[in-house]
């Protein structure tokens, strides 16, 4: 293919756990408190290397939202999803930030994701 | 340009485009020259009115008109034809006074000059001065280098001073009493008297006359050229190489005047593959050709960089840092030296022997994505953490960061040196000025489709008119420079076009490669097609800016070379 362009990021990253190539930084960590089908799941503010899917509406715990997957530029795994739009008020705070599931995930400093379980679960968006 | 209203004139003639006075033209109406038979005619058919005005927008005054049709007679050596419209317009060119006034400064009669001069018209005072000074300057000029001194001095004291137009010139002009006359040719910057300075003496008093009185010269060759000019800047397809544009209907130039055709598709063996550079091992994404095409410097990703020789297909030498990731390299113009640039934050300046000659690092040094030299090697340009570009001034060590908001891709300079094109992760093209001081809101150019790969653009067609860029949905993408009008859009490849090169030669050719593992060939589209070649597959990553014209074996033949094939 290509020569694919991948934004490289300073300081700690996550980064893709299939390819390597850098997802988002840790600074841009808004909430640890989500969950997916495949378990934990983070909110960022902002996410390098990924590509848009097509929008769809969800129903989520929280309520319906319009979501986007995210695929990783390198390796084409789906990676989290785009909050769109929330249709509920309260949910309005999400819009125009990105999940990435913590399984896709490998932490900046090589960590694996097993040394998270401490963190409590509150109740979050299960897809 | 495309409105004609025909005014019922004489077949031959054309209406002018403006008043000697306006600078631009005005919409609709045709340049033209009026032949000199049509002159005669046209003077028949309207009686000679102050007042009145010709052309179909009424914008042009006929008085001025035939005048400036007189000059043109004349200075072409037409006098006769001059002379009978001059008597039929009833319009003379020059009042008889203004007649005798060139001739008396020709035949250096300058007594007879400054007589003349007061009769000639109305006159500002300042203006009246000025001319005066300037005549009585040659008279005493031409008196001092015929070391007639006593003349000169008379004239300055009398004549001259009296005037009170400049009294530091005067203080020169009497300065110049006291040398020799072989070094007042040289101390007053004047080429001795004769038919030279006493012709540009009547062009500086032209220049100084109002116009009505002394029509200045060639002005209808200059109005023809100043709408021609126009033309030329409103032709969105302009790319031809002669600049002599026909004066008998408005120039547009068609739309085939741009690539838009396939010629050629290159894919397989068909190129006869020269050399096959091996030694990398990692893929090859930048290739640079130097200056002087006998050698090739190659960047894998984020890898060491090799120089290779053309003639004999050897490596010459391969540059490596620790921790070496460079991604890309530029040349010097004197292709004695390139520049390297990559992740690990630092630029290097190296010769061909190996030899590092200067780095570029420290903690304010970000890391590198794609480097390029300004053609004349006073620029170097870099993109730094995506999203700067930074112009670095070679000889004076001053830099100028421009910031964009998204991520930078590729990084292209004009040949002319002055202007870069950037590549947005946004699915934009940016052009900016290099040499602007402010900061200028850069030209955008969109419609392509970029998100993934590295995209590349450039520059192309005569002037540079045009922007040319690949795209994701395997098209390529042509826009017009200065207006940013998407001009075409061209397919043909079936897989992401990665990069394009304008014939730098050869305005009407350019090629693209793509990831379907051919380059093509674009032409005009009146040429016939030609054959198809098979190659080995390999995709097709990038361009070097110095394809020449299809005599050069193009670079196919540097495999991407990945670490678990052979």
């Amino acid at each position: 293919m290509g020569r694919l362009y991948l934004i490289q990021l300073d300081g700690r990253v996550y980064s893709c756990r299939y390819c390597r190539s850098h997802l988002a930084q840790c600074d841009e960590l808004v909430s640890k408190s989500f969950h997916c089908r495949h378990g934990k799941a983070y909110l960022f503010n902002t996410v390098v290397n990924v590509s848009l899917g097509p929008q769809e509406d969800r129903l989520m715990t929280t309520g319906k939202h319009t979501v986007a997957d995210i695929c990783c530029n390198c390796c084409q795994q789906v990676v989290g999803w785009k909050y769109e739009s929330a249709f509920e008020k309260s949910q309005k705070y999400k819009e125009g930030k990105f999940i990435l599931e913590r399984a896709k995930m490998i932490d900046g400093d090589g960590a694996s994701f097993y040394l998270d379980a401490h963190e409590v679960d509150s109740d979050a968006d299960n897809e | 340009m495309g409105g004609d209203s025909d005014v019922g004139q004489p077949p031959l003639k054309r209406q002018k485009l403006s008043k000697p006075s306006h600078k631009t033209p005005c919409e609709g109406s045709r340049t033209g020259v009026a032949a000199t038979g049509s002159a005669a005619l046209m003077a028949r058919s309207i009686c000679s009115n102050d007042g009145e005005t010709v052309g179909s927008h009424g914008q042009i005054r006929k008085v001025e008109f035939v005048r400036i049709i007189e000059q043109a007679l004349f200075s072409l050596g037409y006098q006769q034809a001059g002379a009978v419209l001059e008597e039929e317009s009833g319009i003379r060119l020059q009042s008889p006074a203004v007649q005798q006034f060139r001739e008396d400064i020709l035949a250096g009669r300058w007594d007879e000059c400054v007589a003349t001069l007061s009769e000639i018209g109305v006159l500002e005072e300042s203006t009246y001065k000025a001319a005066l000074f300037l005549v009585l300057q040659q008279k005493f000029l031409e008196s001092l280098e015929a070391s007639n001194t006593t003349a000169a001095l008379e004239t300055l004291r009398s004549e001259i001073s009296p005037l009170g137009v400049s009294t530091s010139k005067v203080h020169q002009l009497a300065s110049f009493i006291v040398c020799f006359p072989e070094d007042l040719l040289a101390k007053a910057q004047w080429k001795g008297a004769g038919q030279e300075s006493r012709q540009s003496l009547l062009e500086e008093l032209q220049q100084l006359l109002p116009p009505s009185i002394m029509v200045p010269e060639r002005r209808l060759e200059h109005l023809i050229e100043v709408a021609l000019q126009v033309q030329r800047e409103a032709c969105v397809y302009h790319n031809t190489l002669d600049h002599v544009l026909s004066l008998y209907s408005d120039h547009r130039c068609s739309r085939d005047q741009i690539p838009t055709r396939t010629l050629q598709v290159v894919e397989g063996d068909s190129l006869k593959v020269k050399y096959k550079f091996t030694g990398h091992s990692k893929p090859v994404s930048f290739v640079a050709w130097s200056p002087d095409d006998t050698m090739l410097l190659t960047c894998g990703n984020e890898e060491v960089v090799k120089l290779w020789d053309i003639s004999t297909g050897q490596c010459k030498y391969t540059y490596d840092k620790p921790n070496s990731c460079f991604t890309s390299c530029a040349w010097f113009p004197d292709g004695k030296r390139f520049v390297s640039g990559g992740g690990d934050k630092c630029i290097y300046m190296w010769d061909l022997e190996g030899h590092e000659l200067e780095a570029w690092k420290g903690a304010r040094m970000p890391r590198i994505n794609d480097l390029a030299i300004t053609t004349d090697g006073s620029h170097m340009v870099s993109i730094c953490d995506h999203k700067n570009i930074r112009i670095y001034n070679l000889e004076e060590k001053t830099e100028r960061v421009i910031e964009e908001e998204k991520p930078i891709t590729s990084l292209s300079v004009s040949k002319n040196g002055r202007y870069l094109l950037v590549n947005l992760v946004s699915q934009e093209i940016h052009l900016w000025d290099i040499s602007a001081a402010t900061k200028d809101l850069p030209k955008k150019y969109r419609g392509h489709k970029q998100g993934r790969y590295v995209i590349r653009s450039c520059f192309g067609g005569t002037d540079y008119a045009f922007i040319v860029s690949g795209s994701e949905d395997s098209q390529v993408y042509i826009w017009h420079r200065w207006n940013g009008e998407l001009l075409d859009v061209l397919s043909g490849h079936s897989g992401t076009v990665n990069s394009v090169s304008w014939n730098p030669v050869n305005p009407h050719m350019f090629a693209s490669a793509s990831d379907d593992h051919t380059i093509r060939i674009w032409g005009l589209s009146n040429r016939p097609m030609p054959k198809k070649h098979d190659e080995k597959p390999g995709s097709s990553n990038g361009f070097d800016h110095l394809v020449n014209g299809g005599t050069r074996d193009l670079l196919e033949n540097l495999r991407p070379f990945n670490s678990d094939t052979d």
